[in-house]
């Protein structure tokens, strides 16, 4: 495999760990992977969003004890800083959906200088999704 | 295991999936061709992670043993 396209949907803590821990595990061993950020996963790629992503629903209440799961595991707790390991690896680009942008409040004005923009999906799909070797939605 | 020396150690004990093979290709892009890593890993995942990145990547999985629940790989990279 030579690339990976990835959307995400999902922003709760617990739910959006799996596919960073796919394309960081990718993109440490030289796959290229493009990943969009669609509905309320588009606030990860701000600081504040970031921060605040949380486990909900039923799980909540098992929050620390994942957050301690996850750090036993070797990743880093905050999802801004996994984001930041992965962008290290020189291999992830990190794109917000421009309809999840203007709806949920991601702009120019607080996007992380990881991200590589705010991206229609219409692109997105042509130019990553159906040209990559492999495509997951989460 | 007597023949094999060993270039480098990476300890990944105690941790899961991704972090394990996160290291290892971290640890094997810095040695040269010939070189030989030792793997120390605790994630039963790497039984099947390792053998199967060797294969993907080109390098050798010279041995592998397993003792007290944790595993020891020795792959050569061979490109």
């Amino acid at each position: 495999m030579k690339s990976l396209a990835i959307v995400v949907r999902d922003d709760s803590y617990d739910k959006i760990l799996t596919p960073l821990a796919f394309a960081y595990l990718t993109a440490a061993e030289g796959v290229q992977v493009d990943m969009l950020f669609v509905n309320w996963a588009v606030k990860a790629l701000t600081a504040d969003g970031a921060a605040s992503l949380c486990i909900d629903g039923r799980h909540a209440v098992d929050e620390a004890k994942v957050r301690e799961g996850v750090a036993k595991a070797g990743l880093p707790t905050d999802i801004y800083e996994v984001i930041k390991a992965l962008k290290s690896t020189g291999n992830v680009n990190f794109y917000a959906c421009s309809l999840a942008a203007a709806i949920f409040g991601v702009s120019q004005d607080n996007i992380i200088s990881e991200a590589s923009g705010i991206v229609g999906a219409a692109w997105f799909l042509n130019e990553k999704a159906a040209k990559a070797d492999h495509y997951q939605y989460f | 295991m007597e023949n094999i020396k060993i270039t480098t150690t990476l300890d990944t004990s105690g941790k899961c999936c991704p972090m394990p093979m996160v290291e290892a290709n971290r640890a094997i892009k810095a040695l040269a061709v010939g070189d030989v890593l030792e793997i120390v890993a605790t994630d039963i995942a790497t039984r099947t992670d390792i053998p199967s990145w060797c294969n993907r990547l080109g390098y050798t999985l010279l041995s592998l043993s397993e003792q007290d629940d944790v595993l020891r790989y020795y792959v050569r990279k061979d490109s």
